[in-house]
């Protein structure tokens, strides 16, 4: 069984895995790839958020049957430390993680939420995130999701960071 | 000799041995070179900071990073003291020595009130309070990250141990270059001549400085600062943008096996029989099943080992398993609720209590009120159990093989942590290895490490082979220390200008210190309870100036297990007192900022704070339409902070903004305040709305996400911090940002709708 992540093949040992499990299992315990979280396990705090074939995907409740043949995308593949990807390079500029524990799941819901959407609105991030993050991270989550849309619209020019949250009070 | 007489003889002579002792200095936190184990290259200076070859500084790290940025504050703080660039500074998980124990969280368990302790006017009770148990607590040396003490405690010994790393670094140039100490600079990390033109870096004087006097010690005044007081980006933010940050469910030491955890769902209960265990064991990927004993407050249950969390998850569930349920009888919640508000009512009409804080002729001045045409408020609030509900649920790793113990834990308490672990497997503490990974949050259920003993119970039989022990959402909800649900009554009669001239407080919860000292430091535990600050700090503490006061809390023990929760007695206390002031205003026909600001009077630095968020908020300006204000100031951890919130209501509540003031003393890294201050009052806020554990016959209702909601990012309103310059002694953040925001949004919904709430969570 092989299952395509971050663009790479990845063979699974038979005797480790079963059709039924779910993939968030898969990657953390038989490829140890584990930037992926555990959370609830119910799919309600999205800390398991990875990306199949470009959609915001909770893998603790998604069974490996469901994404055999499909590109799954995690954490560890949305940026290389060279070259981060334009919204890890904006949760850096913000100061974005506290105890950082729901910053993967949050990460990937955001990819996915530009990739449909490059210039969301706050309404728009209400919707698509709806990630649980215990600290409080938040504010600074919509702002660095704007900074780095504004980023990835190559012939806008590049903001400087903000002081404060850039969300205006309503 | 007759008994008596012996036993008054050997009380003098321990009193004068207590007095003796206490006179001694207190014991130095500076640590000695043998506490630090060396690679290649690297010299030790003192018991906190070594220096590499490549003149990098490697920087003992003995506090838990959860979330509130202290691996960066405390690097700040050497880095600042070394004059070397905040990035050439790496962390090593410290051991195990009284030098890393924790002493300002000791102190601040004290129940000083806060007119007794203004910076600079301290009074000779809190002087006298503060030396003793500060110099115990260095004795003891425990190890605990918790109370927003971090900063406080490391403030003093971490800059001294680097000040004297420095002199040291500097004093071995001075003797090798033949030039005098005064003429030798040192900037981002090089030491330099400039008359004679030499510089190296610090590895090159390393050697020679570890064997290099000291001279004179001196702080860098706080004008040549280059990094304290800016804000410096955090050391761990990369890692959790990329999913490389290792929490403790992340560790994977070679031959990992993964076990699922289940506890009695009766909290106290035990499991009885298992009648099906061996055909769930013969499903694919279940490999043993272990009992798991009730030790360090654990409710019993068992686990089973798998090859994968899911594995063992999915068997342990299978399982049928008969329960029995607590040997002393079940509780429900609901119940509780009712006794301590009982509890609180005998202790308000009965002088009941432990009185915490006592200030005038509180019974005369009642009496003098009654009949005489002053007008009396009188309420009763309640606040409910809540869970930590921290992302990474309950978690530990363990190996036991060829009488060793290692153990992967994201924990608050390293020390006892080790201990715990030891007594689990049977060792001497010498012989167990405690590894820190990353908190995936911590808000006080970490400062318990029950869990540890489950691991290592289970890592006993896997022959050797490390194993990781994971609790599911449910375990972790149903299975937490709670916060204490709380009860108060209060009454105050008003003057004739409208300001409270007696206030009498009674309120009644759990003590928490004890039962955690019983779970995690038992041989410190006495026969009775110490009183215990925890669930009344919050009221007795109060800045307000009123001539005649009681304030008193009934300490009680309701059977559920409960612990330290993000600004512990805090959390509940400051919506009870901050609401009630709130009634006393309302009741003046006074404006709530003037009010509290007629009360203020001899608290300086509460009537900045308050004026400040209320400045920034607008509050003298009319709200828009169908919008209202409320607010609340409360001081906890050292901590001063005054909150303004802005909601509407209608067609359902929205909380449009919040505006903060904070005034924590000297700060270290404003980014960080700013986010522990949006972090405070999120929590806050999901309590505030959201939060509830109820129990019913000992079984916790609540097991996720679902039925404990979190607040959401589309719920989080506009937070606006502002933080007041100040030259006092830095406090705590992790907290402080948390209490004041129930008030503040239950004050803003009675100015909105009229009807008074007096109870968590809020109904909207």
């Amino acid at each position: 069984m092989d299952l395509l992540i971050n663009g790479q093949p990845m063979p699974l040992p038979d005797d480790a895995v079963d059709p039924a499990m779910p993939l968030l299992w898969v990657l953390r315990d038989a490829l140890n790839l584990t930037g992926t979280k555990f959370g609830c396990g119910v799919s309600a705090c999205g800390a398991c958020t990875v990306r199949v074939d470009g959609e915001p995907l909770r893998s603790c409740v998604t069974p490996l049957s469901q994404v055999q043949g499909k590109a799954i995308q995690t954490i560890e593949g949305l940026g290389t430390p060279e070259t981060p990807h334009a919204l890890q390079r904006a949760w850096v500029q913000h100061q974005v993680p506290q105890c950082g524990y729901c910053q993967s799941g949050m990460l990937m819901a955001a990819a996915a939420l530009l990739d449909r959407n490059p210039r969301p609105t706050d309404a728009d991030i209400d919707a698509a995130l709806t990630n649980l993050c215990r600290c409080g991270t938040y504010p600074r989550v919509c702002a660095a999701i704007h900074d780095a849309a504004r980023a990835l619209q190559k012939d806008a020019p590049r903001p400087s960071a903000p002081a404060s949250a850039a969300r205006k009070a309503t | 000799m007759r008994r008596r007489t012996w036993l008054l003889g050997a009380t003098a002579a321990g009193g004068a041995l207590l007095v003796g002792w206490g006179l001694l200095p207190p014991r130095s936190r500076l640590g000695g070179k043998t506490l630090l184990a060396l690679q290649a290259g690297e010299v030790a200076l003192n018991g906190w900071i070594k220096i590499a070859a490549d003149g990098s500084v490697v920087l003992a790290m003995h506090r838990s990073e959860m979330g509130q940025g202290v691996h960066t504050a405390l690097a700040m703080l050497v880095a600042e003291e070394l004059d070397i660039g905040l990035d050439r500074i790496r962390l090593e998980q410290a051991g195990h020595d009284s030098i890393y124990g924790n002493v300002a969280m000791f102190v601040a368990a004290l129940p000083f009130h806060p007119r007794d302790k203004e910076p600079g006017h301290e009074t000779d009770g809190v002087r006298l309070g503060e030396r003793l148990v500060g110099k115990l607590a260095r004795e003891l040396g425990i190890n605990a990250t918790g109370g927003s003490t971090t900063i406080a405690d490391a403030w003093e010994p971490l800059r001294l141990a680097a000040a004297t790393a420095r002199a040291q670094l500097v004093g071995a140039a001075s003797l090798r270059w033949r030039q005098p100490r005064e003429e030798i600079t040192v900037q981002r990390g090089v030491i330099a001549h400039a008359a004679s033109g030499t510089r190296g870096h610090f590895g090159e004087f390393a050697a020679a400085a570890a064997g290099t006097p000291t001279g004179e010690v001196r702080l860098k005044p706080r004008e040549t600062w280059t990094l304290i007081g800016r804000p410096a980006p955090r050391n761990d933010v990369v890692a959790k943008s990329n999913g490389s940050a290792v929490f403790g469910l992340d560790v994977r030491p070679e031959g990992l096996l993964y076990a699922a955890v289940r506890m009695c769902p009766m909290l106290g209960g035990a499991p009885q029989r298992i009648t099906n265990e061996d055909e769930v064991l013969r499903r694919p990927g279940a490999l043993r099943l272990v009992r798991l004993p009730a030790l360090a407050g654990l409710t019993a249950g068992v686990a089973v080992v798998g090859r994968s969390t899911w594995h063992a998850q999915q068997a342990v569930d299978a399982l049928a398993i008969d329960w029995a349920p607590p040997p002393a009888g079940t509780v429900d919640s609901a119940a509780i609720a009712t006794a301590l508000e009982t509890r609180a009512r005998e202790a308000f009409a009965n002088d009941g209590g432990l009185p915490f804080h006592s200030r005038g002729d509180l019974a005369a001045a009642e009496q003098a009120a009654v009949g005489s045409g002053a007008r009396a408020v009188e309420a009763s609030y309640r606040a409910p159990y809540l869970a930590h509900a921290a992302l990474e649920p309950i978690n530990c790793t363990a190996r036991v093989k060829d009488g060793r113990v290692e153990v992967w834990a994201s924990t608050q308490v390293p020390g006892i942590a080790r201990a715990l672990a030891a007594r689990a497997a049977g060792v001497e503490e010498e012989a167990v290895t405690v590894h820190v990974t990353l908190l995936g949050g911590g808000f006080g259920r970490r400062l318990d490490a029950d869990f540890v003993t489950q691991a290592v119970a289970v890592a006993r039989v896997t022959g050797g082979r490390p194993v990781q022990i994971v609790w599911s959402r449910e375990q972790d909800m149903t299975h937490d220390y709670y916060r204490p649900a709380g009860a108060a009554v209060m009454k105050a009669w008003l003057g004739a200008d409208g300001k409270p001239q007696t206030l009498r407080i009674a309120s009644a919860g759990d003590a928490i210190t004890p039962r955690w000292m019983e779970r995690g430091l038992p041989w410190l535990t006495g026969p009775v309870d110490a009183p215990d600050k925890s669930t009344a700090e919050g009221l007795f503490d109060l800045p307000y100036e009123v001539p005649h006061q009681r304030i008193a809390h009934a300490a009680t023990r309701s059977g559920v297990p409960v612990g330290y929760w993000r600004a512990v007695g805090h959390s509940h206390n400051a919506f009870f007192s901050e609401s009630f002031v709130d009634e006393l205003a309302q009741a003046a026909g006074q404006d709530p900022v003037a009010y509290r600001l007629s009360l203020l009077g001899g608290m300086p630095r509460h009537a900045a704070v308050l004026r400040l968020a209320a400045d920034k908020a607008g509050w003298g300006s009319k709200p828009p339409a169908g919008r209202a204000r409320g607010v609340a100031l409360h001081e906890s951890f050292g901590t001063l902070v005054a909150q303004v919130v802005e909601v509407s209501a209608a067609p359902k509540l929205v909380i449009h903004r919040v505006v903060c003031a904070v005034d924590c003393g000297t700060v270290v890294n404003p980014a960080i305040v700013v986010r522990q201050m949006e972090s405070g009052i999120v929590f806050g806020l999901t309590a505030a709305l959201h939060g509830r554990i109820d129990i019913v016959a000992s079984e916790v209702q609540q097991k996720n996400y679902p039925d404990q909601k979190l607040l959401t990012l589309a719920e989080t309103p506009v937070i606006e911090t502002h933080l007041v310059p100040s030259t006092h002694a830095p406090a705590g953040v992790g907290e402080p940002g948390l209490p004041p925001i129930a008030p503040a949004l239950a004050n803003a919904l009675f100015a909105l709708t009229g009807v008074r709430q007096r109870e968590l969570p809020l109904k909207v």
